[in-house]
C-alpha cells in the first residue's frame, strides 16, 4: 500500500448562493496513482479540485497533504501550489497572457525560481506538450487544442507532484485526445500523481488505477475500475454508462463465447485477444 | 485593428529586439513632432513607409488604408484651423462674403494647417511602425523594463488578452442571435444588441473570477511576474538608428 499524498476529510462546502456543492466528501489520493473522478455536470468535481490546492476553503473538514492539514497562510499556500497543480477545463480562463512564452513562465516565476531555471523549465514544458513551435504565437491565434496544451505546459513548468486535470479531453479531437493520454502516461511513469475528472467512462476505465464516483456533492463509490463498474446501482445513480469493454465482455460471457471466471479486459487488445478465432475453437472441441 | 495585430506577429522585423524598434519609433516620433518645417515630417513619413513596406514586408495597400483611417479626423480638425470668419475682409487669401461676414482662408493659417496635417500623419506613421512590427506583449515588456508603473503594464497585458476572449464571445453570441433571426429588423436588432451586451457583461464578471482562481492556482500573489522573451541585441540596428536620426535632428535644428 503506497502512501497517501492528498486527502480530503469530511469536506463540506457551499457556494455563497447556497448551493451545497460538497457534502462530506472523503477521498484519499495515493502517491503515484492514476485516479479518475467520474460524475455528471454539477456533481462537485471541480469544486473538490479547487479545494486540493487551497483556492477554496472548506466550510467543514480539512484537506491533508502528506498527512498534514494544509494551512491557508500565504507561504504555506505557495508551498502547496508548488506541489499540487491544476489544469483548468477552459484554457481561455487559464491563459491570462497573450504570449505563450510569458504565460508558461508565470507559474515557475511565482515559485521564486531564478530566471535561468525558469527558462529551462519553460522549454522543457513546451517540448513535453509539443508547444515549442507555438511560443512566438499569440494565444488568441491558437486553436482550442493548442490553447489546451499551452495551459497544460503552464502547470507542468511548475513541476508539481500531483497534477489535477479538470475535464482534460473534453473538446479535444481524437488525435489530440490520444496524444494527451500519452502525455499522461509519460507523466505517470515519471512518478507524478495524476487526477482527472471526466464523463468518459471508457477512458476512465482503461486509464485509471482507481475510480471515484461523485454524485450531487457526494462521493458515492471508489475503488478499482472493475470493482466500481460492476456495481450497477452506483453507475445508474451517477447517470453514468458502462464502458463498452465491460458491456461487450458481459455480452460475450452471457452468450458463452468467454468463460465467466476470466479476468475483466482492461484494454481493447485484452478483449480481442481473449476471443478465440472460429477455426481454432472447432479444433479444440474435437 | 485585428489585422494590425496579426501583422505584428508575422512581419519580417519580428525577430528584431523590441527595444530597438520601440526606440526607433519613439525617437522619430519626438523628432517629427518638434519639427519646425515640412521637410522633417515628410522624411519621417517616407522613412516609416519604407520601414513598414520594404523592411517589415507589410503590403503597401494595407499601409495606405491604415493611413487613411486618421486622415478623416485630421482633415476635420485641420479645416477648422484653416478657415476663419471675420467682419473685415482684410488679410484673407481666399474668401467669400456672406451677409457682411467674410469666411475664408488666411495664408498663414493654411500653412499651419498643412504643416499640422503632415506632422500628424508623420507621427501616426511612427506609431503604425511600432504597432505593425512589434507584438503588444513585447511593447509591454519594453515599457516595464523602462520602469513604467506595474499597475499600468499589468492592466495593459490583461486588457489586451481579454479583448480577444470577449470579442470571440461576442461573435459567438451574435452569430447565435442572427441564426435565430435576431437582426432581421431594426427593432429586433436593438433588442438583440442589448441582450448581447448584458450577456457579455455577466460573462465578464464570471471570467474575471475564474481568471483569478486559475492565477491563484499557479501561485499568484498580487504581482504578475512573467519572463520576457530574449531577443539578440543588434549593434548594427543601433548604428542604423543613429544614422537615421541624426540627419532628421539636424534638419530640425537647421530649420529653426
Amino acid at each position: 500500500m503506497s502512501e497517501v499524498i492528498l486527502e480530503a476529510v469530511d469536506i463540506k462546502f457551499s457556494y455563497p448562493d447556497g448551493t451545497n456543492a460538497l457534502r462530506k466528501v472523503n477521498l484519499e489520493v495515493k502517491k503515484g496513482e492514476k485516479l479518475a473522478i467520474l460524475g455528471s455536470n454539477g456533481a462537485g468535481k471541480s469544486t473538490l479540485f479547487l479545494h486540493f490546492n487551497g483556492i477554496y476553503r472548506p466550510d467543514a473538514g480539512s484537506i491533508k497533504y502528506r498527512g498534514q492539514d494544509i494551512s491557508y497562510g500565504k507561504r504555506a499556500l505557495i508551498e502547496l501550489r508548488k506541489k499540487v497543480g491544476i489544469v483548468f477545463q477552459d484554457p481561455d480562463s487559464q491563459l491570462f497572457s497573450a504570449s505563450v512564452w510569458q504565460d508558461i513562465s508565470f507559474g515557475p516565476l511565482n515559485l521564486g525560481l531564478g530566471e535561468e531555471v525558469v527558462v529551462d523549465r519553460v522549454k522543457q514544458a513546451m517540448s513535453d506538450t509539443e508547444t515549442t513551435d507555438l511560443q512566438d504565437k499569440p494565444t488568441h491565434l491558437l486553436s482550442y487544442g493548442q490553447k489546451k496544451r499551452v495551459s497544460i505546459a503552464g502547470v507542468l513548468a511548475m513541476e508539481p507532484e500531483v497534477i489535477i486535470f479538470d475535464e482534460p479531453t473534453a473538446w479535444l479531437d481524437p488525435r489530440h485526445g490520444r496524444e494527451f493520454m500519452e502525455l499522461l502516461e509519460k507523466l505517470s511513469q515519471e512518478g507524478k500523481t495524476i487526477i482527472i475528472s471526466t464523463h468518459d467512462v471508457d477512458l476512465a476505465y482503461s486509464w485509471s488505477d482507481r475510480i471515484a464516483v461523485m454524485y450531487s456533492g457526494e462521493l458515492i463509490a471508489s475503488g478499482e475500475p472493475g470493482e466500481v463498474f460492476l456495481q450497477p446501482d452506483i453507475i445508474s445513480r451517477a447517470d453514468l454508462l458502462l464502458p463498452w469493454l465491460l458491456e461487450m465482455h458481459r455480452e460475450l460471457v452471457q452468450k458463452g463465447w468467454l468463460p465467466p471466471s476470466g479476468p475483466l479486459p482492461k484494454t481493447r487488445e485484452d478483449l480481442f485477444g481473449s476471443i478465440a478465432a472460429k477455426r481454432e475453437r472447432r479444433l479444440s472441441v474435437l | 485593428m485585428i489585422n494590425i495585430d496579426t501583422y505584428a506577429y508575422s512581419n519580417r522585423l519580428k525577430t528584431v529586439h523590441p527595444t530597438e524598434k520601440f526606440l526607433f519609433a519613439m525617437i522619430t516620433l519626438v523628432v517629427c513632432l518638434t519639427s519646425p518645417a515640412l521637410i522633417t515630417p515628410l522624411s519621417v513619413l517616407a522613412l516609416m513607409a519604407a520601414g513598414i513596406i520594404i523592411k517589415a514586408g507589410i503590403p503597401g495597400r494595407f499601409f495606405v488604408k491604415l493611413m487613411l483611417v486618421p486622415l478623416s479626423f485630421l482633415l476635420l480638425s485641420v479645416l477648422t484651423i484653416a478657415f476663419s470668419v471675420s467682419t473685415s475682409p482684410a488679410g484673407f487669401w481666399l474668401a467669400q462674403n456672406i451677409a457682411g461676414l467674410t469666411v475664408g482662408i488666411r495664408l498663414p493659417d493654411l500653412v499651419t494647417a498643412v504643416h499640422l496635417l503632415i506632422k500628424s500623419l508623420g507621427a501616426v506613421s511612427c506609431l503604425y511602425f511600432l504597432a505593425l512590427t512589434t507584438p503588444m506583449t513585447e511593447i509591454i515588456s519594453v515599457l516595464s523594463r523602462m520602469r513604467t508603473p506595474v499597475i499600468i503594464t499589468e492592466l495593459m497585458a490583461l486588457i489586451y488578452r481579454f479583448i480577444f476572449v470577449f470579442m470571440e464571445m461576442a461573435t459567438t453570441i451574435r452569430r447565435a442571435q442572427s441564426s435565430r433571426l435576431g437582426y432581421v429588423s431594426t427593432k429586433s436588432s436593438f433588442r438583440s444588441m442589448s441582450g448581447l451586451f448584458s450577456a457579455l457583461f455577466g460573462k465578464v464578471f464570471l471570467k474575471s473570477r475564474e481568471l483569478f482562481d486559475t492565477m491563484e492556482a499557479r501561485g499568484y500573489t498580487g504581482e504578475i511576474k512573467v519572463l520576457a522573451k530574449k531577443y539578440p541585441v543588434n549593434l548594427k540596428n543601433y548604428l542604423v538608428l543613429t544614422a537615421l536620426e541624426i540627419p532628421l535632428i539636424l534638419l530640425n535644428l537647421l530649420g529653426r
